[in-house]
């Protein structure tokens, strides 16, 4: 029983991230319109703005986050410039092989500006570990598994509320919803679109941050494997809603641990996919109730 | 506009891509004199016919290898095989290692260490008349990649010997290949017990699983930490494969209680499986493989606040693990090779390794250093021309090697066998804890 709760904490915070990650992808997904491959190394240049900001600076977390929203939006605005602005009436596929370019270039930088070896991020948030009885059972939480938690929900919740409650956020569903009648409607389409592409993508580095944190790693090639399960879970989400994406990314997480229980890690993936294909078999507009809902 | 902007972004990207991956067609400066390589007028020999062949009948002749004498400076050229006078040409040699990817830190190592080797050589004046020449493909010691850089290196009827890949899955990979097209695969680290048989043009330095990993569960477990309850968690690969299938016979032969869980490579979560293990409550927790998620799985462990005996099969003594482990003096290696302090020549080597590469060395980049000498010395023992079934016949033949890793003489099969230390991390250092002689009883 101990055993069983300790992995559905386990997959919790995995999931709390998956979750982050697929609210980044949304955003980007639904205020641009296109689906981005790039998404995995915008999470790598946020790990590694919060690992230079804790090797060079401090063990500050809330700085690192910050430079990590800043790095992932800074990176986010060129892929924007590069791949989508100037493809919006062009057909699909043209900035989807951008976004492939864009991710392999990133990616080959990374490896040489930052160097080949993977890097440690240690003891940024105390090893402490709180012990809690649960139907008589044991149940071990670590300090770190609350941290991310904790965080990823102030995220969700701050996008939340800057979508519903800010005007930035009406242009931003507006654009989202209809391109040509927010155009009409006198809003800047194109800067409200790389405005949602680099909130996504900032979304995305606190994802990079939170995933070094609780690998205690980074590297160049870090990213590839996140930006599958970003976008498993966004597509889980319906694609384009923030709330059911987060949702999709927590069963992702929850799912590939508990399956471990049964069965080896080797085939944490076969779980996860394998739940999303039978997700969309019933449902093909994925969690999301209404389809066309977006962000 | 539109397409040229994309033209530009893709042009771009894929100069970039050349940049950071290939690494490859890294000529080394050889500049040998401009007369033609032996290998360009022998044909690429199919080598059918004489495939049967045993691979090592060596019985070691004459031709003893004395190691350089450790006295400073003069190593280099007093290591070096000696040159004769006439310039002969440059014998190609094509590298696959692992330039990018998860494994770019050994393919980097790789680079250093065979570039290391061939400038030694070619300074000293060469071999029999040769200077040796390289040039490296990158691929992250993927199987599909490494075996299209070999085939690659296969049809050039110019290059003698291939050298590389990693890991084992991909010079396995490569085998059948080498074996059609008749040329050489020195590999400097591919470990398992079934690749070198795979071939007689397969060759491997690093020792055999079939050694190291019993020598994990008689004499570190048993023995030196007297456990009995072990949890491994092992990457799901050829190679972890290989140790885990070797440690169990041992293991079991021993008594141990062994729980086992596997993970993909490229694995980073390692909380449930740690999660999974800490249930069975056992006294050692061992980790097979290599680089990063060696320190990855400890670091979580250790984050999940598991206090445990730390031990690892494939590392070795690696700098870049201990410098990434949170709790660096909590891990226990086995290692054929050690970087004594006290020996001034390996102490000299490390120096030097690290200065170039920017980390210290592992065993990795020396048996790379090691392979180019081997080749050095199975071009030394060619009579007549250097033909790529010549350089299979002398390296099968080599009498004992001592390179900076220690004696050399292949096996039968085509690989080595080596003695084993166990390793520990003191006060942040490596230190050696039980000398070759703790496993000289063997099994």
């Amino acid at each position: 029983m101990a055993y069983i709760l300790n992995q559905l904490i386990n997959g919790i915070c995995q999931g709390s991230i998956y979750a982050l990650m697929a609210i980044g992808y949304s955003v980007i997904v639904g205020v641009v319109g296109m689906v981005t491959f790039t998404y995995g190394e915008i999470m790598m240049i946020g790990a590694f703005s919060s690992y230079y900001i804790f090797t060079g600076l401090s063990n500050n977390l809330p700085l690192a986050i910050l430079g990590a929203f800043a790095g992932s939006f800074i990176i986010g605005s060129i892929v924007y410039k590069l791949c989508y602005e100037r493809f919006f009436n062009a057909p699909r596929h043209i900035s989807l092989l951008c976004t492939i370019g864009i991710s392999m270039l990133i990616k080959n930088l990374a490896q040489i500006v930052f160097g080949p070896d993977t890097k440690p991020v240690l003891n940024i948030i105390d090893n402490k570990t709180f012990t809690l009885n649960l139907f008589g059972a044991n149940l071990n939480i670590r300090l770190l598994q609350i941290v991310v938690i904790v965080l990823v929900i102030v995220f969700a919740v701050a996008l939340t509320l800057f979508f519903n409650k800010t005007k930035w956020g009406v242009m931003l569903r507006a654009v989202s919803q209809n391109k040509d009648a927010s155009y009409l409607m006198g809003i800047n389409v194109k800067r409200t679109a790389l405005l949602g592409n680099c909130i996504g993508c900032g979304f995305g580095g606190i994802a990079g941050i939170l995933l070094a944190l609780y690998y205690g790693s980074v590297s160049a090639t870090m990213g590839a494997s996140y930006s599958t399960k970003a976008f498993a879970a966004s597509v889980l989400g319906g694609l384009v809603d923030i709330r059911f994406s987060a949702l999709g990314g927590l069963c992702i997480g929850i799912i590939e641990n508990m399956g471990i229980i049964i069965t080896s890690a080797t085939f944490r993936d076969v779980f996860a996919f394998a739940f999303l294909i039978l997700i969309l078999i019933i449902r093909p507009q994925g969690f999301v109730s209404k389809k066309g809902a977006r962000v | 506009m539109k397409k040229r902007v994309l033209a530009l972004t893709l042009a771009f990207t894929l100069a970039a891509s050349a940049l950071a991956g290939c690494g490859g067609d890294k000529k080394e400066e050889t500049k040998a004199p401009e007369t033609k390589a032996a290998g360009e007028e022998t044909k690429a020999p199919a080598g059918d016919d004489e495939k049967e062949e045993t691979k090592a009948p060596a019985g070691g002749d004459e031709k003893e290898e004395t190691k350089a004498p450790a006295d400073g400076d003069e190593k280099e050229e007093t290591k070096a095989p000696v040159a004769s006078g006439e310039s002969k040409g440059v014998i190609k040699l094509g590298g696959v290692a692992p330039m990018t990817g998860q494994y770019a830190e050994y393919g980097k190592g790789f680079d250093i260490g065979f570039s290391k080797a061939i400038d030694e050589i070619n300074a000293a004046g060469g071999v029999n008349g040769y200077t040796f020449e390289i040039s490296i493909e990158d691929t992250q010691s993927d199987p599909v990649n490494s075996s299209t850089m070999a085939t690659k290196f296969a049809e050039d009827e110019e290059v003698m010997a291939i050298l590389g890949d990693f890991s084992s899955g991909a010079c396995k990979a490569n085998a059948e290949i080498c074996d059609r097209y008749g040329i050489v695969q020195l590999s400097p680290t591919a470990s398992a017990s079934d690749y070198a048989s795979m071939s007689k043009y397969c060759f491997g330095i690093m020792g055999r699983q079939d050694v190291e990993a019993p020598f994990l569960a008689k004499y570190v477990l048993k023995e030196y930490l007297k456990a009995q309850k072990i949890a491994v968690i092992r990457v799901d690969s050829d190679w972890g494969k290989s140790c885990y299938d070797n440690f169990i016979a041992q293991a079991e032969k021993e008594g141990l209680e062994v729980t086992v869980e596997t993970y993909a490579t490229g694995e980073k979560d390692f909380s449930s499986l740690i999660t999974k293990m800490q249930a069975e409550n056992p006294d050692v927790l061992v980790v097979m493989d290599q680089g990063d998620p060696v320190a990855d799985i400890f670091n979580q462990a250790d984050a999940a606040g598991w206090e445990i005996q730390h031990v690892a099969l494939g590392p070795g003594t690696s700098e870049q693990v201990a410098g990434r482990l949170g709790d660096k003096d909590n891990l226990i290696v086995t290692s054929p090779f050690f970087f004594d302090p006290e020996d001034a020549e390996l102490a000299a080597w490390a120096e030097w390794f690290s200065s170039e590469a920017g980390f210290a060395p592992t065993i990795h980049p020396a048996c790379a250093y090691d392979c180019i000498y081997l080749i050095a010395e199975a071009v030394k023992n060619i009579d007549g021309e250097v033909t790529r079934d010549a350089l299979q016949e002398a390296l099968a033949n080599l009498p004992e090697y001592t390179g900076v890793t220690g004696a050399i003489k292949f096996e039968a099969d085509g690989d080595i066998k080596r003695n084993y230390l166990i390793c520990g991390i003191e006060g942040g250092e490596w230190k050696v804890l039980e000398g070759f002689e703790y496993g000289a009883a063997g099994f």
